[in-house]
Protein backbone atom coordinates (compact mmCIF):
# COMPACT_ATOMS: atom_id res chain seq x y z
CA UNK A 1 0.00 0.00 0.00
CA UNK A 2 2.35 2.63 0.83
CA UNK A 3 4.34 1.10 -2.16
CA UNK A 4 1.32 2.52 -4.11
CA UNK A 5 1.28 5.29 -2.52
CA UNK A 6 4.66 6.23 -3.45
CA UNK A 7 4.01 5.39 -7.04
CA UNK A 8 1.28 7.59 -7.24
CA UNK A 9 3.22 10.37 -5.67
CA UNK A 10 6.14 10.23 -7.73
CA UNK A 11 3.69 10.13 -11.15
CA UNK A 12 2.41 13.21 -10.15
CA UNK A 13 5.76 14.66 -9.51
CA UNK A 14 6.82 13.36 -13.07
CA UNK A 15 3.73 14.83 -14.98
CA UNK A 16 4.18 18.42 -13.30
CA UNK A 17 7.88 18.35 -14.08
CA UNK A 18 6.59 17.71 -18.20
CA UNK A 19 4.13 19.52 -18.48
CA UNK A 20 6.25 22.43 -16.93
CA UNK A 21 8.81 22.24 -19.59
CA UNK A 22 6.22 21.78 -22.56
CA UNK A 23 4.53 25.16 -21.76
CA UNK A 24 7.66 26.37 -23.01
CA UNK A 25 6.90 25.45 -26.77
CA UNK A 26 3.23 26.69 -26.99
CA UNK A 27 3.94 27.35 -30.69
CA UNK A 28 3.53 23.49 -30.97
CA UNK A 29 0.28 23.60 -30.01
CA UNK A 30 -1.22 24.58 -32.87
CA UNK A 31 0.35 21.28 -34.75
CA UNK A 32 -1.25 19.16 -32.00
CA UNK A 33 -3.92 20.26 -32.64
CA UNK A 34 -4.42 20.07 -36.48
CA UNK A 35 -2.96 16.16 -35.63
CA UNK A 36 -6.07 16.01 -33.77
CA UNK A 37 -8.19 17.23 -36.18
CA UNK A 38 -6.44 15.06 -38.33
CA UNK A 39 -7.47 11.65 -36.29
CA UNK A 40 -10.82 12.50 -35.50
CA UNK A 41 -11.40 13.84 -38.89
CA UNK A 42 -10.69 10.75 -40.60
CA UNK A 43 -12.39 8.15 -38.65
CA UNK A 44 -15.97 10.34 -38.42
CA UNK A 45 -15.87 10.76 -42.25
CA UNK A 46 -15.25 6.87 -42.56
CA UNK A 47 -17.77 5.86 -40.47
CA UNK A 48 -20.41 8.19 -41.74
CA UNK A 49 -19.58 6.91 -45.69
CA UNK A 50 -20.08 3.62 -44.46
CA UNK A 51 -23.30 4.40 -43.02
CA UNK A 52 -24.47 6.93 -45.09
CA UNK A 53 -24.97 4.50 -48.32
CA UNK A 54 -28.59 4.41 -49.31
CA UNK A 55 -30.21 1.15 -48.26
CA UNK A 56 -27.61 0.92 -45.20
CA UNK A 57 -28.84 0.73 -41.66
CA UNK A 58 -26.00 -0.47 -39.76
CA UNK A 59 -22.18 -1.64 -39.98
CA UNK A 60 -22.11 -5.11 -38.62
CA UNK A 61 -25.51 -4.77 -36.71
CA UNK A 62 -24.40 -1.36 -35.13
CA UNK A 63 -26.37 1.42 -36.11
CA UNK A 64 -24.25 5.01 -36.22
CA UNK A 65 -24.95 5.76 -32.44
CA UNK A 66 -23.65 2.35 -31.21
CA UNK A 67 -20.18 2.20 -33.76
CA UNK A 68 -20.01 6.12 -32.96
CA UNK A 69 -19.61 4.72 -29.80
CA UNK A 70 -16.69 2.49 -31.05
CA UNK A 71 -15.14 5.59 -32.57
CA UNK A 72 -15.12 7.41 -29.20
CA UNK A 73 -13.79 4.67 -27.73
CA UNK A 74 -11.37 4.11 -30.34
CA UNK A 75 -10.60 8.35 -30.54
CA UNK A 76 -10.15 8.37 -26.17
CA UNK A 77 -7.43 5.24 -26.58
CA UNK A 78 -5.53 7.10 -29.06
CA UNK A 79 -5.46 10.10 -27.40
CA UNK A 80 -3.86 8.11 -24.48
CA UNK A 81 -1.72 6.63 -26.45
CA UNK A 82 -0.64 10.02 -27.25
CA UNK A 83 -0.43 11.65 -24.33
CA UNK A 84 0.47 9.03 -21.93
CA UNK A 85 2.09 6.20 -23.56
CA UNK A 86 3.95 7.36 -27.02
CA UNK A 87 5.77 9.89 -25.58
CA UNK A 88 7.81 7.22 -23.00
CA UNK A 89 8.07 4.25 -24.47
CA UNK A 90 9.42 6.28 -27.85
CA UNK A 91 12.07 7.31 -25.59
CA UNK A 92 12.97 4.08 -24.49
CA UNK A 93 14.80 2.18 -27.34
CA UNK A 94 16.54 5.86 -27.51
CA UNK A 95 18.15 5.07 -23.64
CA UNK A 96 18.57 2.08 -24.75
CA UNK A 97 21.41 2.77 -27.29
CA UNK A 98 22.51 5.75 -26.13
CA UNK A 99 23.30 3.89 -22.56
CA UNK A 100 20.90 6.72 -20.52
CA UNK A 101 19.30 3.18 -19.53
CA UNK A 102 21.90 2.87 -16.77
CA UNK A 103 20.43 6.50 -14.98
CA UNK A 104 17.19 4.93 -15.17
CA UNK A 105 17.66 1.44 -13.22
CA UNK A 106 20.44 3.07 -10.90
CA UNK A 107 17.70 5.24 -9.53
CA UNK A 108 16.09 3.50 -6.55
CA UNK A 109 12.51 3.28 -8.16
CA UNK A 110 11.19 0.23 -10.08
CA UNK A 111 12.35 1.10 -13.71
CA UNK A 112 9.17 0.25 -15.26
CA UNK A 113 7.12 2.44 -13.35
CA UNK A 114 9.88 5.30 -14.46
CA UNK A 115 10.19 4.49 -18.13
CA UNK A 116 6.26 4.60 -18.01
CA UNK A 117 5.18 7.69 -16.26
CA UNK A 118 7.93 9.85 -16.75
CA UNK A 119 6.95 11.90 -19.66
CA UNK A 120 3.11 13.12 -20.90
CA UNK A 121 2.42 15.03 -24.23
CA UNK A 122 -0.22 17.35 -22.67
CA UNK A 123 -0.30 18.88 -26.24
CA UNK A 124 -2.51 15.88 -26.99
CA UNK A 125 -4.90 16.60 -24.42
CA UNK A 126 -7.36 17.72 -26.71
CA UNK A 127 -7.77 14.28 -28.29
CA UNK A 128 -9.27 12.82 -24.92
CA UNK A 129 -11.76 15.44 -24.53
CA UNK A 130 -12.88 15.41 -28.10
CA UNK A 131 -13.08 11.37 -27.21
CA UNK A 132 -15.10 11.85 -24.16
CA UNK A 133 -17.30 15.01 -26.00
CA UNK A 134 -17.81 12.17 -28.43
CA UNK A 135 -18.55 9.40 -26.08
CA UNK A 136 -21.37 11.91 -24.20
CA UNK A 137 -23.16 12.29 -27.51
CA UNK A 138 -22.84 9.05 -28.78
CA UNK A 139 -24.23 8.18 -25.24
CA UNK A 140 -27.26 10.43 -24.98
CA UNK A 141 -29.14 9.10 -27.92
CA UNK A 142 -28.84 5.46 -26.08
CA UNK A 143 -30.19 4.07 -23.54
CA UNK A 144 -27.45 3.21 -21.13
CA UNK A 145 -28.46 1.72 -17.41
CA UNK A 146 -26.04 2.29 -14.77
CA UNK A 147 -24.71 -1.18 -14.76
CA UNK A 148 -23.59 -1.20 -17.86
CA UNK A 149 -21.89 1.98 -17.39
CA UNK A 150 -20.12 0.84 -14.23
CA UNK A 151 -19.00 -2.21 -16.38
CA UNK A 152 -17.90 -0.24 -19.30
CA UNK A 153 -15.69 2.00 -17.33
CA UNK A 154 -14.36 -0.84 -15.88
CA UNK A 155 -13.96 -2.94 -18.75
CA UNK A 156 -12.80 0.20 -20.37
CA UNK A 157 -9.92 0.62 -17.31
CA UNK A 158 -8.74 -3.26 -18.70
CA UNK A 159 -8.56 -1.95 -22.45
CA UNK A 160 -6.00 0.59 -20.99
CA UNK A 161 -4.08 -1.95 -19.14
CA UNK A 162 -4.09 -4.17 -22.52
CA UNK A 163 -3.08 -0.65 -24.74
CA UNK A 164 -0.28 -0.25 -22.20
CA UNK A 165 1.15 -3.97 -21.88
CA UNK A 166 1.26 -3.99 -25.86
CA UNK A 167 3.36 -0.86 -26.45
CA UNK A 168 5.66 -1.74 -23.40
CA UNK A 169 6.36 -5.67 -24.80
CA UNK A 170 6.56 -4.05 -28.65
CA UNK A 171 9.22 -1.08 -27.01
CA UNK A 172 11.13 -3.79 -24.94
CA UNK A 173 12.30 -5.45 -27.43
CA UNK A 174 14.46 -2.28 -28.19
CA UNK A 175 17.09 -4.04 -25.50
CA UNK A 176 17.99 -6.66 -28.32
CA UNK A 177 17.05 -5.04 -31.29
CA UNK A 178 17.90 -1.12 -30.53
CA UNK A 179 15.16 0.07 -33.79
CA UNK A 180 11.61 -0.33 -32.50
CA UNK A 181 9.77 2.30 -34.36
CA UNK A 182 8.34 -0.42 -37.15
CA UNK A 183 7.07 -2.82 -34.66
CA UNK A 184 5.09 0.10 -33.31
CA UNK A 185 3.70 1.16 -35.87
CA UNK A 186 2.70 -2.11 -36.93
CA UNK A 187 0.60 -2.09 -34.39
CA UNK A 188 -0.70 1.42 -34.80
CA UNK A 189 -1.94 -0.02 -38.23
CA UNK A 190 -3.64 -2.99 -36.63
CA UNK A 191 -4.90 -0.56 -34.22
CA UNK A 192 -6.42 1.42 -36.94
CA UNK A 193 -9.12 -1.33 -37.29
CA UNK A 194 -10.16 -0.66 -33.88
CA UNK A 195 -12.23 2.71 -34.74
CA UNK A 196 -14.88 0.10 -36.29
CA UNK A 197 -17.08 -2.95 -34.22
CA UNK A 198 -15.46 -5.78 -34.37
CA UNK A 199 -18.05 -6.90 -36.19
CA UNK A 200 -17.80 -5.25 -38.93
CA UNK A 201 -15.12 -7.09 -40.48
CA UNK A 202 -15.35 -10.47 -42.24
CA UNK A 203 -15.07 -13.48 -39.81
CA UNK A 204 -11.72 -14.65 -40.26
CA UNK A 205 -10.65 -11.13 -39.92
CA UNK A 206 -12.62 -10.37 -36.76
CA UNK A 207 -10.97 -13.73 -35.33
CA UNK A 208 -7.56 -12.72 -35.58
CA UNK A 209 -8.71 -9.31 -34.14
CA UNK A 210 -9.60 -11.20 -30.81
CA UNK A 211 -7.74 -13.58 -30.44
CA UNK A 212 -4.04 -12.75 -32.47
CA UNK A 213 -4.03 -8.90 -31.41
CA UNK A 214 -6.72 -8.19 -29.10
CA UNK A 215 -7.77 -5.60 -30.84
CA UNK A 216 -11.61 -6.14 -30.30
CA UNK A 217 -11.18 -6.09 -26.41
CA UNK A 218 -10.10 -2.51 -26.11
CA UNK A 219 -12.94 -0.43 -28.23
CA UNK A 220 -15.35 -2.95 -28.80
CA UNK A 221 -15.90 -5.18 -25.84
CA UNK A 222 -16.13 -1.70 -23.47
CA UNK A 223 -19.22 0.11 -26.16
CA UNK A 224 -20.64 -3.29 -25.69
CA UNK A 225 -20.69 -3.56 -21.76
CA UNK A 226 -22.30 0.26 -22.07
CA UNK A 227 -24.93 -1.48 -24.56
CA UNK A 228 -25.61 -3.64 -21.98
CA UNK A 229 -24.69 -6.82 -24.71
CA UNK A 230 -22.20 -8.65 -22.86
CA UNK A 231 -22.42 -11.83 -21.64
CA UNK A 232 -20.52 -12.82 -18.41
CA UNK A 233 -18.25 -14.90 -19.80
CA UNK A 234 -17.04 -11.75 -22.54
CA UNK A 235 -16.91 -9.39 -19.62
CA UNK A 236 -14.43 -11.30 -17.85
CA UNK A 237 -12.22 -12.17 -20.59
CA UNK A 238 -11.24 -9.02 -21.09
CA UNK A 239 -9.70 -8.56 -17.36
CA UNK A 240 -8.36 -11.98 -18.14
CA UNK A 241 -6.37 -10.86 -21.04
CA UNK A 242 -5.11 -7.60 -19.39
CA UNK A 243 -3.66 -9.65 -16.41
CA UNK A 244 -2.40 -12.29 -18.10
CA UNK A 245 -0.45 -9.67 -20.59
CA UNK A 246 0.43 -7.79 -18.21
CA UNK A 247 2.35 -10.23 -16.16
CA UNK A 248 3.59 -11.78 -19.08
CA UNK A 249 5.16 -7.79 -19.89
CA UNK A 250 6.26 -7.54 -16.37
CA UNK A 251 8.45 -11.07 -16.76
CA UNK A 252 9.51 -10.33 -21.02
CA UNK A 253 10.53 -6.46 -18.90
CA UNK A 254 12.85 -7.74 -16.00
CA UNK A 255 14.20 -10.14 -18.63
CA UNK A 256 15.04 -7.66 -21.15
CA UNK A 257 16.64 -5.30 -18.03
CA UNK A 258 18.45 -8.70 -16.81
CA UNK A 259 20.13 -8.78 -19.97
CA UNK A 260 20.88 -5.24 -20.82
CA UNK A 261 24.64 -4.66 -20.45
CA UNK A 262 25.21 -0.58 -21.03
CA UNK A 263 25.86 0.87 -24.78
CA UNK A 264 29.76 0.52 -24.06
CA UNK A 265 29.86 -3.26 -23.33
CA UNK B 1 12.22 13.32 -33.81
CA UNK B 2 10.13 14.89 -36.86
CA UNK B 3 11.48 12.02 -39.22
CA UNK B 4 10.45 9.64 -37.08
CA UNK B 5 7.27 10.82 -37.20
CA UNK B 6 7.24 10.99 -40.84
CA UNK B 7 7.67 7.30 -40.76
CA UNK B 8 5.05 6.40 -38.49
CA UNK B 9 2.33 8.57 -39.87
CA UNK B 10 3.06 7.32 -42.96
CA UNK B 11 3.23 3.52 -42.21
CA UNK B 12 -0.03 4.13 -40.27
CA UNK B 13 -2.21 5.92 -43.18
CA UNK B 14 -1.09 5.27 -46.64
CA UNK B 15 -0.03 1.40 -45.36
CA UNK B 16 -3.58 -0.20 -43.81
CA UNK B 17 -6.20 2.69 -43.46
CA UNK B 18 -7.20 1.57 -47.67
CA UNK B 19 -6.82 -2.05 -46.07
CA UNK B 20 -9.32 -1.44 -43.04
CA UNK B 21 -11.50 -0.10 -45.34
CA UNK B 22 -11.71 -2.45 -47.81
CA UNK B 23 -12.53 -5.11 -45.24
CA UNK B 24 -14.87 -3.12 -43.80
CA UNK B 25 -17.05 -2.65 -47.52
CA UNK B 26 -16.66 -6.48 -48.30
CA UNK B 27 -18.19 -7.54 -44.96
CA UNK B 28 -21.36 -4.99 -45.56
CA UNK B 29 -21.16 -5.55 -49.28
CA UNK B 30 -21.76 -9.50 -48.11
CA UNK B 31 -24.53 -8.65 -45.52
CA UNK B 32 -26.35 -6.45 -47.76
CA UNK B 33 -29.25 -7.70 -49.43
CA UNK B 34 -28.42 -8.93 -52.70
CA UNK B 35 -25.12 -8.70 -52.30
CA UNK B 36 -24.09 -5.42 -52.88
CA UNK B 37 -23.61 -1.82 -52.05
CA UNK B 38 -23.72 0.41 -54.93
CA UNK B 39 -23.40 -1.84 -57.63
CA UNK B 40 -19.76 -3.18 -55.83
CA UNK B 41 -19.68 -6.89 -54.56
CA UNK B 42 -17.16 -7.75 -52.41
CA UNK B 43 -14.54 -8.83 -54.52
CA UNK B 44 -15.18 -5.80 -56.62
CA UNK B 45 -14.44 -3.47 -53.18
CA UNK B 46 -11.18 -6.33 -52.84
CA UNK B 47 -10.51 -5.35 -56.14
CA UNK B 48 -10.73 -1.23 -55.84
CA UNK B 49 -9.32 -0.87 -52.34
CA UNK B 50 -6.14 -3.50 -53.38
CA UNK B 51 -5.55 -0.71 -56.35
CA UNK B 52 -5.57 2.09 -54.02
CA UNK B 53 -3.52 0.39 -51.68
CA UNK B 54 -0.78 0.02 -54.33
CA UNK B 55 -1.32 3.77 -56.01
CA UNK B 56 -1.01 4.82 -52.51
CA UNK B 57 2.21 3.04 -51.95
CA UNK B 58 3.66 4.48 -55.04
CA UNK B 59 2.94 7.80 -54.04
CA UNK B 60 4.04 8.24 -50.57
CA UNK B 61 6.36 11.28 -50.30
CA UNK B 62 8.19 12.43 -47.17
CA UNK B 63 9.48 15.02 -49.14
CA UNK B 64 8.33 17.82 -46.76
CA UNK B 65 9.86 16.59 -43.73
CA UNK B 66 13.20 16.32 -45.44
CA UNK B 67 12.36 20.02 -46.29
CA UNK B 68 11.74 21.14 -42.94
CA UNK B 69 14.69 19.93 -41.22
CA UNK B 70 16.90 20.69 -43.94
CA UNK B 71 15.89 23.94 -43.11
CA UNK B 72 15.54 24.31 -39.65
CA UNK B 73 18.78 22.62 -38.73
CA UNK B 74 20.75 24.61 -41.65
CA UNK B 75 21.28 21.43 -43.45
CA UNK B 76 20.47 23.77 -46.96
CA UNK B 77 22.83 25.49 -47.03
CA UNK B 78 25.28 23.33 -48.36
CA UNK B 79 22.97 22.04 -51.14
CA UNK B 80 22.58 25.93 -52.18
CA UNK B 81 26.13 26.10 -52.80
CA UNK B 82 25.75 22.90 -55.65
CA UNK B 83 24.72 24.49 -58.84
CA UNK B 84 21.34 22.42 -59.41
CA UNK B 85 18.14 23.25 -57.10
CA UNK B 86 17.98 21.01 -54.30
CA UNK B 87 14.85 19.71 -55.32
CA UNK B 88 16.37 16.96 -57.67
CA UNK B 89 18.31 15.11 -55.22
CA UNK B 90 14.71 14.41 -53.53
CA UNK B 91 13.24 13.48 -56.26
CA UNK B 92 15.56 11.18 -58.31
CA UNK B 93 15.75 9.60 -54.26
CA UNK B 94 11.76 9.57 -54.18
CA UNK B 95 11.68 7.73 -57.26
CA UNK B 96 14.78 5.21 -56.63
CA UNK B 97 12.67 4.32 -53.71
CA UNK B 98 9.32 3.08 -55.99
CA UNK B 99 11.61 0.97 -57.44
CA UNK B 100 12.71 -0.87 -53.78
CA UNK B 101 9.14 -0.59 -52.50
CA UNK B 102 7.51 -2.61 -55.93
CA UNK B 103 8.96 -6.05 -55.45
CA UNK B 104 7.37 -6.45 -51.73
CA UNK B 105 4.38 -4.57 -52.87
CA UNK B 106 3.21 -6.51 -55.53
CA UNK B 107 4.11 -9.89 -53.80
CA UNK B 108 1.36 -8.23 -50.76
CA UNK B 109 -1.16 -7.47 -53.91
CA UNK B 110 -0.49 -11.50 -54.93
CA UNK B 111 -1.12 -12.95 -51.48
CA UNK B 112 -4.43 -10.19 -50.92
CA UNK B 113 -5.62 -11.16 -54.37
CA UNK B 114 -5.33 -14.93 -53.44
CA UNK B 115 -7.09 -14.52 -49.83
CA UNK B 116 -10.27 -11.87 -51.11
CA UNK B 117 -11.12 -13.12 -54.70
CA UNK B 118 -9.94 -9.61 -55.92
CA UNK B 119 -11.20 -9.05 -59.33
CA UNK B 120 -8.89 -7.24 -61.44
CA UNK B 121 -9.60 -6.00 -65.34
CA UNK B 122 -8.69 -8.05 -68.52
CA UNK B 123 -8.44 -4.81 -70.46
CA UNK B 124 -4.35 -4.42 -71.48
CA UNK B 125 -4.47 -0.75 -71.91
CA UNK B 126 -5.71 0.08 -68.25
CA UNK B 127 -2.50 -0.84 -66.64
CA UNK B 128 -0.71 1.40 -68.99
CA UNK B 129 -3.25 4.64 -68.09
CA UNK B 130 -2.79 3.68 -64.43
CA UNK B 131 0.57 3.66 -64.71
CA UNK B 132 0.74 7.15 -66.45
CA UNK B 133 -1.60 8.18 -64.23
CA UNK B 134 -0.27 7.83 -61.12
CA UNK B 135 3.53 9.13 -62.63
CA UNK B 136 1.78 12.39 -63.17
CA UNK B 137 -0.18 12.07 -59.69
CA UNK B 138 3.04 11.20 -57.76
CA UNK B 139 5.08 14.21 -59.41
CA UNK B 140 2.01 16.32 -58.28
CA UNK B 141 2.06 15.44 -54.82
CA UNK B 142 6.08 15.43 -54.75
CA UNK B 143 5.67 19.29 -55.49
CA UNK B 144 3.00 20.07 -53.41
CA UNK B 145 4.58 18.46 -49.89
CA UNK B 146 7.57 19.72 -51.29
CA UNK B 147 6.11 23.67 -51.25
CA UNK B 148 4.45 22.79 -48.02
CA UNK B 149 8.06 21.41 -46.33
CA UNK B 150 9.10 24.96 -48.04
CA UNK B 151 6.86 26.49 -45.64
CA UNK B 152 9.76 25.86 -42.98
CA UNK B 153 10.67 29.01 -43.86
CA UNK B 154 8.38 30.90 -41.98
CA UNK B 155 6.19 28.53 -39.72
CA UNK B 156 7.13 25.53 -37.30
CA UNK B 157 3.80 23.62 -37.94
CA UNK B 158 4.93 22.42 -41.76
CA UNK B 159 4.48 18.53 -40.32
CA UNK B 160 1.08 19.06 -39.19
CA UNK B 161 0.02 21.21 -42.42
CA UNK B 162 1.03 18.10 -44.26
CA UNK B 163 -1.14 15.95 -41.76
CA UNK B 164 -4.39 17.78 -42.78
CA UNK B 165 -3.57 17.61 -46.49
CA UNK B 166 -3.24 14.44 -46.05
CA UNK B 167 -6.25 13.91 -44.69
CA UNK B 168 -8.20 15.70 -47.94
CA UNK B 169 -6.02 13.77 -50.36
CA UNK B 170 -7.32 10.49 -48.68
CA UNK B 171 -11.02 11.57 -48.03
CA UNK B 172 -11.41 13.16 -51.25
CA UNK B 173 -9.29 10.92 -53.44
CA UNK B 174 -10.67 8.12 -52.80
CA UNK B 175 -9.30 5.91 -49.65
CA UNK B 176 -12.14 5.80 -47.80
CA UNK B 177 -14.48 4.68 -50.28
CA UNK B 178 -15.40 5.15 -54.34
CA UNK B 179 -15.51 8.70 -55.05
CA UNK B 180 -19.37 8.03 -56.22
CA UNK B 181 -20.11 6.84 -52.67
CA UNK B 182 -19.22 10.51 -51.19
CA UNK B 183 -22.11 13.45 -50.85
CA UNK B 184 -22.82 14.95 -53.48
CA UNK B 185 -21.20 18.22 -52.29
CA UNK B 186 -17.69 16.41 -51.39
CA UNK B 187 -17.85 14.54 -55.34
CA UNK B 188 -18.82 18.39 -56.22
CA UNK B 189 -15.29 20.05 -53.77
CA UNK B 190 -13.25 16.88 -55.38
CA UNK B 191 -13.67 17.44 -59.04
CA UNK B 192 -11.81 20.76 -58.51
CA UNK B 193 -9.08 19.32 -56.78
CA UNK B 194 -6.31 16.84 -58.34
CA UNK B 195 -6.76 14.13 -55.78
CA UNK B 196 -9.74 11.75 -57.31
CA UNK B 197 -7.50 11.57 -60.90
CA UNK B 198 -4.42 10.84 -58.93
CA UNK B 199 -5.72 8.16 -56.43
CA UNK B 200 -9.36 6.98 -57.58
CA UNK B 201 -9.01 7.18 -61.03
CA UNK B 202 -6.34 4.47 -61.44
CA UNK B 203 -7.81 2.51 -59.31
CA UNK B 204 -10.95 2.38 -60.91
CA UNK B 205 -9.43 1.76 -64.12
CA UNK B 206 -7.34 -1.18 -62.55
CA UNK B 207 -10.74 -2.94 -61.86
CA UNK B 208 -12.56 -1.84 -64.94
CA UNK B 209 -14.90 0.73 -63.73
CA UNK B 210 -13.65 3.78 -65.96
CA UNK B 211 -12.96 4.62 -69.44
CA UNK B 212 -9.93 5.65 -71.41
CA UNK B 213 -11.55 8.83 -72.72
CA UNK B 214 -12.16 9.35 -68.72
CA UNK B 215 -8.48 7.91 -68.02
CA UNK B 216 -7.40 11.20 -70.86
CA UNK B 217 -9.52 13.30 -69.03
CA UNK B 218 -7.76 12.96 -65.84
CA UNK B 219 -4.19 13.51 -67.43
CA UNK B 220 -4.99 16.52 -68.73
CA UNK B 221 -6.29 17.51 -65.46
CA UNK B 222 -2.93 16.29 -63.44
CA UNK B 223 -1.15 17.64 -66.21
CA UNK B 224 -2.72 20.98 -65.98
CA UNK B 225 -1.85 20.93 -61.81
CA UNK B 226 1.75 20.00 -62.01
CA UNK B 227 2.21 22.98 -64.17
CA UNK B 228 0.46 25.25 -61.46
CA UNK B 229 2.05 23.67 -58.63
CA UNK B 230 5.67 23.88 -60.53
CA UNK B 231 4.74 27.41 -60.05
CA UNK B 232 3.75 27.71 -57.28
CA UNK B 233 6.51 25.99 -55.87
CA UNK B 234 9.31 27.91 -57.54
CA UNK B 235 7.35 31.37 -56.02
CA UNK B 236 7.86 29.89 -52.53
CA UNK B 237 11.46 28.95 -53.08
CA UNK B 238 12.47 32.28 -53.89
CA UNK B 239 10.25 34.16 -51.60
CA UNK B 240 11.65 31.75 -48.69
CA UNK B 241 15.18 31.83 -49.87
CA UNK B 242 15.35 35.56 -49.14
CA UNK B 243 14.22 34.82 -45.44
CA UNK B 244 16.18 32.13 -44.81
CA UNK B 245 19.17 33.09 -42.60
CA UNK B 246 20.94 29.54 -42.05
CA UNK B 247 21.52 28.76 -38.30
CA UNK B 248 22.83 30.56 -36.35
CA UNK B 249 22.80 33.97 -38.80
Amino acid sequence: MRGLRRALRLMRVFIGATISAQLEYRANFLGALMGTLVATGTSLFALGLVLGQPGTTGVGGWTLREALLVTAFYLLTSGFIAVFIRPNMSKIAEAVRTGNMDFTLLKPIDAQLNVSTRNVDILRFPDLLIGAGLMVYAASGLTITASGMLGGTLLYLSSLVIVYCIWLALSTTAFWFVKTQNATELFQGVFSAARFPSTAFPAPVRAFLTVVVPIAFITTVPAQALLGRLTLTQALASPLVAAVLFAATRWFWLKAVGSYTSASS
Amino acid sequence: MAEYRAEIIIWMFSGTLSLVMMLVWMAQADAAPGGQVRGYSPEEFAGYFLSIWVVSQLMVVWVSWEIDYAIRQGQLSPQLLRPLDPIWPHFIGHVTERFVRALPMFALVFVFTLLTGAKFTTQWWAYPAAFGLVTLGFTARFLWEYTLGLLAFWTENTTSFQEVVWLIYAALGGMLAPLTFLPDWAQAIARWTPFPYMLGLPAQLLTGKATPDQALHGAAILAGWLVLFWFVRLWVWRRGLSRYGAVGA
